[in-house]
């Protein structure tokens, strides 16, 4: 036999094993290609126009190549370690270092290009479709065609080339630094002893759960408004990423064997074959992994916790523009209003027009409002927006009260407001106290006089009037008139919009139109979630593949074990169910520990990106746990067949 | 009565064209409560023979009657419930998983057929007492010796009361103290349990503790030996010499 036929026999054999190594590659292969192509495509312009659309792709498209590599690395790693036997074999009848490397780099070379070559034709082919969803979600409207960038295939077979000039790199150090012996001893020196569990584990696993708890804590407290200064707001920031961290890897170190030690010994030696297979096999290999799954869980976590992010402030595009546009279309000068109206009325759509005067006053709202130096505001002059109750409909103050509404979820966590108390007006009069009964929810102003989120205070009508004839120059807008415009029928909005562009409307800052602010904040957020979304799913596939191989790798190690069961009567139903908990286990606890990080810190601060919690944050966990959950069916699928072949 | 019969079994690997066979039909019989051992020269069938008749493998041809039952016809499913319920076995490499304290190990033939908690805990306390591992119960296996690994090993074979028990070389790893040690046990375990033993060794010193020596010789019985009021020492001698008879290699005249 000559080397090439070995060559060629060992990968026919092997890419049986590796097909979803050869997935995982064609897949980032495929997205990182894709991803160039769109860096290179002139539809992106378009998307490029209002936003940085073509660097935050190159950003994204470096990050994807991180991943990859570590992914390749590792797993490489693994196979390499898998086959020591076989290289030491070789060593054994006399080949030299240098030819053995030859024939593993051969076999590599073939199966990495070949998934190169695969991937960069998938990611052509779909490249067209990723576009559509790219231009789906920021809304844009352009025209994808499909064409093939040379630029961009000559950069990704670089990219990739250098990726795998670094993988032979990292074998010919293995090669190098092994004897025979150890190459023959390698999977088995891997595998660590097994020990009783010592006091420092015990501590460790105690240590492990604390610091998790006591960071999930200080996250919890971040913005509440206890911590007030913005020196220990970073410190807090610090300390909850610190102490998760490191709780998360004495968790794998020293937890999960302390707390499986636990329910072992209530057993008192009479364990079941479920037993068997998941709680001392996982206890002994989590802590030899912890690195490993520190690294993955984090990484899991932040991938949830970005995903989550990035779809809350797509998912509130909408509500964000209704609460701070208020109607379809808002103005705040008359000229621009009538406009409008009069572009509305010749096209023959009927509207609806609310018109509401605001005047601006110093206001001191000390008793009311709890806050810290964070937001450097002085409370006792704060500008605040009044109108008159005839302006919201089914409101009754008296004269000597007030009602506060509107206020934004994101001010509120720093400023949250008492349920009632005193304040006071300033005007040039003279101040003028008065009583704050109570916060509605309602937004009834733009953007434009709440700032963003302040809320607005209704008073009594005889009130507003001396208010306005009083007012103080200082603290006046521009404008002092909200004029709203409503559309009668939805259908009209869209080319209302249209009318509004068209009269070049938008140009002026104080005018509105909710619809295209809801379509401009899609379009940033749109992109940012596509490239989250896609690294996400790259990550998610990478780690699901590491977890896969080192799975793989273990039942091979287990075989034996299989066997003993087996010969002892077990079935093979038997084991498969203990082998169907280990492996809830072996994903599960990774999952749960990421998915509940990346709770308590989407938790912490999701009010800066949007206003709704609950329902896009539940999305993209149950996503993500469906596609992690394919890769333990497949390793459960794996055991199936050692199991099998165990007898 | 016999606890165990083979009729005319035939074993052999390898395809239609390149037939090795194995066991070339071997009739058997096993009493109860007898301890007996399968002699033979490497690559005489001794552990193929073991292997079929404790229904890890497969025969090609022939019957295997376990107390009056057919095990050659069963399936798969059966035979592992066949297994956990009236069979143990005792292997060369011990065969423990490691991730298991020595206790963990020994309960495990009871934890298949989900023997109730305290019945369990009783017939360890029994068993380990009998073989004197007793002490060594919450270590895991890489923290003792290789003799006390066997009596684990022993221990998990004897715990379900099985009525019969395989032994594949079970000396072959071990020190001759050890080994001398483990075959008291076994011995004693025998009489004292009433158990069926049957052993597969090349160690004529491990075979005369038993009552009755089989003989295999490419894959046929080439002859047997039974004890009877002998002593060890002379029984040994008579292995050794039959033994010399059957020798390693066939001479060709």
């Amino acid at each position: 036999m000559t080397i090439n036929q070995l060559i060629l026999r060992s990968f026919k054999k092997n890419i049986k094993n590796y097909y979803l190594y050869v997935f995982a590659l064609v897949f980032s292969v495929s997205l990182y290609f894709a991803f160039v192509t769109l860096q290179y495509d002139p539809a992106m312009d378009a998307a490029k126009g209002s936003i940085k659309g073509g660097a935050s792709i190159r950003a994204a498209s470096v990050l994807l190549v991180g991943i990859v590599t570590v992914f390749l690395v590792y797993a490489n790693m693994i196979f390499i370690k898998r086959r020591s036997k076989e290289i030491g074999l070789f060593h054994l009848i006399g080949m030299t270092k240098r030819k053995i490397f030859r024939i593993l780099g051969m076999e590599n070379a073939l199966l990495y290009f070949l998934s190169l070559g695969i991937g960069i034709f998938v990611g052509f082919s779909f490249s067209k479709l990723i576009m559509m969803i790219l231009l789906k979600i920021t809304g844009v409207n352009a025209v994808t065609t499909l064409h093939f960038s040379s630029q961009a295939f000559i950069q990704t077979v670089l990219v990739f080339t250098l990726i795998f000039l670094l993988i032979l790199g990292l074998n010919a150090l293995f090669i190098r630094k092994q004897t025979i012996l150890s190459l023959f001893r390698v999977t088995s020196s891997a595998e660590q002893k097994v020990q009783k569990l010592s006091v420092w584990e015990m501590f460790m696993g105690i240590a492990g759960i604390s610091l998790i708890a006591f960071g999930y804590f200080v996250s919890t407290k971040l913005f509440s408004g206890d911590i007030t200064e913005m020196n220990e707001l970073f410190i807090a920031m610090v300390v909850i990423l610190a102490s998760v961290i490191l709780g998360t890897y004495f968790f794998y170190k020293g937890s999960v064997s302390f707390i499986f030690n636990l329910i072992r010994k209530k057993k008192d030696g009479y364990l079941t074959i479920k037993e068997v297979l998941s709680l001392s096999s996982i206890m002994f290999r989590m802590k030899s992994n912890s690195f490993l799954l520190t690294i993955v869980t984090t990484v899991s976590a932040l991938a949830i916790g970005l995903l989550s992010l990035s779809y809350i402030s797509y998912y509130s595009a909408e509500k964000s523009a209704e609460d701070s546009v208020i109607k379809d279309f808002a103005f705040t000068s008359q000229e621009d209003a009538q406009t409008f109206k009069e572009a509305l009325k010749s096209e023959d759509l009927p509207y609806e027009e609310t018109v509401i005067d605001v005047v601006m006053v110093r206001a001191n709202l000390e008793s009311i409002i709890q806050t810290g130096e964070v937001m450097d505001v002085d409370l006792s002059k704060m500008e605040l927006p009044v109108v008159s109750e005839k302006s919201v409909p089914g409101v009754d103050v008296s004269p000597t009260e007030t009602l506060f509404t509107g206020y934004s979820d994101m001010l509120s966590k720093f400023m949250s407001l008492e349920d009632s108390g005193k304040i006071e007006f300033h005007s040039t009069t003279g101040s003028i106290p008065l009583d704050y009964i109570g916060l509605r929810d309602e937004f009834i102003v733009s953007w434009y006089f709440t700032n963003g989120g302040q809320p607005v205070a209704i008073v009594d009508d005889s009130l507003f009037t001396t208010l306005q004839q009083n007012f103080d120059p200082e603290v006046q807008r521009e404008s002092s008139v909200f004029i709203g415009i409503d559309m009668k029928k939805e259908e009209t909005i869209q080319q209302a919009n249209k009318l509004y562009l068209d009269l070049g409307l938008d140009d002026n800052y104080m005018n509105d139109s909710q619809l295209q602010m809801s379509t401009d904040q899609k379009l940033i957020m749109g992109l940012s979630m596509f490239i989250v979304g896609f690294l996400g799913l790259t990550f998610l596939i990478t780690s699901g593949c590491i977890l896969y191989f080192k799975q793989m790798d273990e039942s091979e190690d287990e075989k034996s074990n299989y066997t003993i069961l087996r010969k002892l009567g077990f079935t093979q139903g038997d084991l498969t169910k203990g082998i169907g908990l280990k492996q809830v286990f072996n994903f599960g606890i990774p999952l749960i520990i990421g998915l509940s990080h990346s709770y308590f810190a989407v938790q912490s601060g999701w009010f800066f990106f949007g206003a709704e919690l609950w329902t896009p944050m539940l999305l993209v966990m149950i996503l993500y746990t469906g596609l992690y959950s394919i890769f333990g069916f497949l390793s459960v699928l794996n055991y199936k067949k050692v199991i099998r072949n165990a007898l | 009565m016999n606890i165990l019969e083979a009729k005319q079994i035939h074993k052999s690997y390898g395809n239609k064209f390149n037939k090795q066979e194995v066991l070339k039909g071997i009739n058997m019989f096993i009493e109860q409560g007898e301890f007996v051992s399968i002699m033979g020269a490497s690559g005489s069938g001794k552990t193929t023979l073991l292997n079929v008749l404790s229904s890890i493998d497969h025969v090609s041809q022939g019957s295997i009657f376990v107390e009056g039952k057919e095990i050659t016809q069963m399936r798969d499913k059966e035979l592992a419930l066949f297994r956990q319920k009236n069979l143990g076995f005792i292997f060369q490499d011990y065969n423990l998983l490691d991730t298991l304290t020595v206790k963990e190990n020994i309960l495990l033939p009871l934890s298949i057929t989900k023997t109730p908690k305290k019945e369990a805990d009783q017939k360890f306390t029994e068993v380990a007492n009998e073989l004197g591992i007793a002490e060594l119960q919450h270590k895991y296996p890489n923290e003792i010796s290789g003799g006390q690994k066997q009596r684990t090993s022993a221990a998990r074979a004897f715990i379900h009361d099985p009525s019969l028990i395989f032994a594949d070389e079970p000396t072959g790893a071990l020190d001759s103290k050890a080994a001398s040690d483990l075959l008291n046990k076994l011995s004693q375990l025998n009489q004292k349990r009433k158990s069926t033993i049957v052993m597969v060794t090349h160690d004529p010193v491990a075979a005369s503790y038993c009552s009755r020596v089989i003989f295999l010789r490419d894959g046929q019985i080439y002859t047997q030996l039974n004890r009877g009021s002998e002593t060890r020492q002379a029984f040994f001698q008579d292995i050794m010499k039959t033994q010399g008879v059957l020798g390693g290699v066939q001479d060709d005249h």
